[in-house]
């Protein structure tokens, strides 16, 4: 599924896990590795570099890194381009300071614009996470039924326990509202039918699937539906969030934030965003 | 403090409980012939009033409404707040993350849907003023008014009538409801700065000044407004009562944005509008709660306020055919070519178009609450404004049965030739 993996690394703390974590998943996709760093290479850097991949990934010969001078987030989008990347893995903050969210950080700029599919970790770990919960964003757009088919496939290969897909009645209070001018049982119906219908729509494109092995559960939530995402997401504590982008986001998007701006604002958990 | 009198009390609370039943009673006509409560609440108005029983049974009206002055103020002040929580529950209908995400598809719709039918409103006043019965004041204003009157739209009659025919979650669905609420935004914005205007031509604060309270009032309420309300909301559902603190804090606050805006110089309904937009937009407002709000609001206050308008004016004597018929043609074809056109620019099919114009002509409850503030400011006469009511509910009445036809003719159509463009 993800042939070609990159990893940005930025000499970081956390570098370690990450490259821990890139390793773990080339090993379940039978991937390859490109690593991208963007800044000056010194040998110094390189040495610490090459301790760390000997340390994680000894038995991959030689692993291919790519040192570019750049505007990061810039650097990092074109390189993936450039080398047909399938999936770029980066750690990003869980919640950033205001500053820079409205300016924008490196990680961020690049779920937003990027052409491959991102994963984002909130918290790599050296011993490596598995994605046991996974929650797939099954929000009526254009791009969900591949975001579905796409993160079943991920979730298949990591064998997760459980996978929840979640799409929301839109304008709920509303249309139940107008829904009142009928008498009680309509009134039920209507309700009734709402709920079907939005997990009709998840249903309908699972159908279309490959059974899997899985255990699949779809909820259906009311209210923005990216809030709701984020919500159900702490709740359960889930390890994944697999969602889709379908549009180029701008500024007016981040003062006014709407669909994933609102997860972007705190990521609940790990995001994968499927391209 | 001053109070009623035993015997205004009892008429206040006459005249509360024969509205309520009578409201109810055509309500439920209306829901028969599948046609929004507010067609039933004005004919119960109709009735009520010197049209009919002021007309057939004078001693009767005369008792209810007019023998008590004190009654009729408290009654015209429930009105009031009537129409403030209309405006708020409006607002919190507006969904800036449904418009947001529609992005440019919406836009063209939106804007040939505003400004088609804005010009034409404007035009045919501006060059027959005295046919519409404008007879002084500012002749700009009047037409002013005329254009927003024709350009707003009824949210709740759109939704209901794509929720029936099973359109709602359609790409078109999405299209109508979010074109037709940044219509409603712009035009509760312009008819606002018209309000500000009124009366106050010599030495009045200058017209940029209000463009810019007014624009400059909504920027803040939907920024900083909303950020603060994201703030306080988690703390209210999670200490207060719910949705007891939830709904009378809201409440609360939409009443402080009217008085708000009033006391600044724009009408009370911009500041529970604009309010209401900013509530609803937070998360942390829930849709249970935004239901419980509208039942509330829709099954205790509208009902009063559109019987009322019934008492105010007398609909026969005012009836003008001509004008009823002039007023209904513009506002028919300024939505159907302004949404159709912005439709086919967005790269739709001719029935779609049709029917997203169809759709976008509803106006509803919006153009009778917009009339209503017209007439009492004395913006328009007692004439036009019987003739845009009739026109509200002859647009709100059709717009669905249009809608199915052209979505027919479309299915039909699309048997035949599977490009129809």
């Amino acid at each position: 599924m993800y042939k070609k993996l990159a990893l940005a690394i930025a000499f970081s703390p956390r570098m370690e896990a990450l490259i821990a974590e890139a390793r773990k998943l080339i090993q379940i996709f039978e991937g390859e590795l490109i690593l991208i760093h963007v800044g000056t290479k010194t040998p110094e850097l390189e040495a610490q570099l090459s301790e760390v991949l000997s340390r994680h990934c000894g038995d991959l010969g030689r692993i291919k890194t790519i040192w570019k001078e750049g505007k990061p987030a810039k650097t990092i989008l074109k390189t993936c381009e450039e080398e047909k990347v399938d999936l770029l893995v980066l750690g990003a903050l869980k919640k950033e300071g205001l500053l820079t969210y409205y300016v924008g950080s490196v990680a961020r700029k690049v779920i937003r614009k990027s052409t491959c599919s991102v994963l984002t970790m909130i918290e790599p770990k050296i011993e490596t996470t598995h994605f046991s919960k996974v929650v797939i964003n099954g929000t009526e757009l254009e791009i969900t039924p591949r975001v579905i088919e796409k993160g079943l496939k991920f979730c298949q290969a990591e064998k997760s326990t459980q996978v929840h897909i979640l799409n929301e009645i839109k304008m709920y209070g509303f249309k139940m509202a107008t829904a009142a001018e009928g008498t009680e049982t309509e009134v039920a119906n209507t309700r009734r039918k709402l709920v079907k219908e939005e997990i009709d729509y998840v249903q309908r494109i699972l159908d279309k699937l490959a059974p899997t092995d899985l255990k699949i559960n779809i909820k259906v939530t009311a209210g923005k539906w990216a809030v709701e995402l984020v919500r159900f997401c702490e709740s359960i504590e889930s390890d994944l969030l697999i969602m889709g982008v379908d549009q180029g986001f701008s500024f007016i998007d981040r003062i006014f934030p709407h669909d994933i701006e609102d997860v972007l604002i705190e990521l609940p958990c790990n995001l994968l965003i499927v391209k | 403090m001053e109070k009623l009198t035993h015997n205004e009390v009892v008429i206040l609370l006459l005249q509360l409980a024969t509205m309520l039943v009578l409201a109810r009673v055509f309500a439920e006509i209306a829901r028969k012939f599948k046609q929004p409560a507010v067609v039933g609440e004005i004919l119960a108005g109709l009735l009520l009033g010197p049209t009919i029983l002021g007309t057939f049974f004078p001693d009767a009206f005369e008792f209810l409404f007019r023998s008590h002055p004190m009654s009729n103020i408290a009654l015209a002040g429930y009105s009031q707040v009537a129409v403030v929580l209309l405006l708020f529950i409006a607002g919190l209908e507006v969904d800036l993350n449904l418009v947001l995400s529609q992005g440019k598809r919406a836009l063209n719709i939106s804007f040939y849907g505003l400004v088609i039918p804005f010009a034409f409103g404007f035009t045919a006043p501006f060059f027959f003023a005295e046919f519409f019965g404008f007879s002084e004041g500012n002749k700009l204003l009047f037409s002013l008014f005329m254009g927003t009157a024709m350009a707003i739209s009824a949210l709740p009659v759109i939704v209901r009538t794509l929720m029936d025919l099973n359109l709602f979650k359609s790409r078109m669905g999405m299209m109508i409801v979010s074109a037709a609420m940044v219509d409603d935004i712009i035009g509760w914005m312009i008819f606002s700065i018209i309000l500000s205007f009124m009366g106050k031509e010599a030495g009045g604060i200058g017209i940029g000044y209000t463009i810019l309270l007014t624009v400059g009032f909504a920027a803040f309420m939907v920024t900083v407004g909303k950020s603060l309300i994201n703030r306080v909301l988690p703390w209210i559902n999670k200490h207060l009562a719910w949705p007891g603190g939830l709904i009378s804090l809201s409440l609360a606050a939409c009443f402080f944005a009217a008085a708000f805006t009033e006391f600044i110089g724009l009408h009370a309904i911009f500041g529970a509008f604009i309010i209401g937009i900013a509530i609803g937009d937070s998360e942390h407002m829930t849709e249970r709660a935004k239901e419980i709000i509208h039942q509330f609001v829709n099954n205790i206050f509208a009902p009063v306020f559109f019987v009322a308008i019934g008492l105010k004016v007398n609909f026969i004597a005012n009836f003008d055919p001509w004008l009823v018929l002039v007023v209904i043609l513009v506002a028919y074809a300024g939505k159907v070519i302004g949404c159709g056109f912005g439709a086919l620019q967005g790269k739709l099919d001719k029935y779609e178009a049709l029917a997203i114009g169809f759709g976008m002509n509803a106006r509803g409850a919006m153009e009778i609450i917009l009339g209503l503030i017209a007439l009492e400011n004395g913006l328009i006469t007692e004439k036009l404004f019987v003739a845009l009511v009739v026109m509200a509910l002859v647009t709100s009445m059709t717009s669905g049965p249009l809608m199915r036809w052209a979505m027919n003719k479309r299915k039909e159509g699309l048997e035949y030739d599977p490009f129809i463009k």
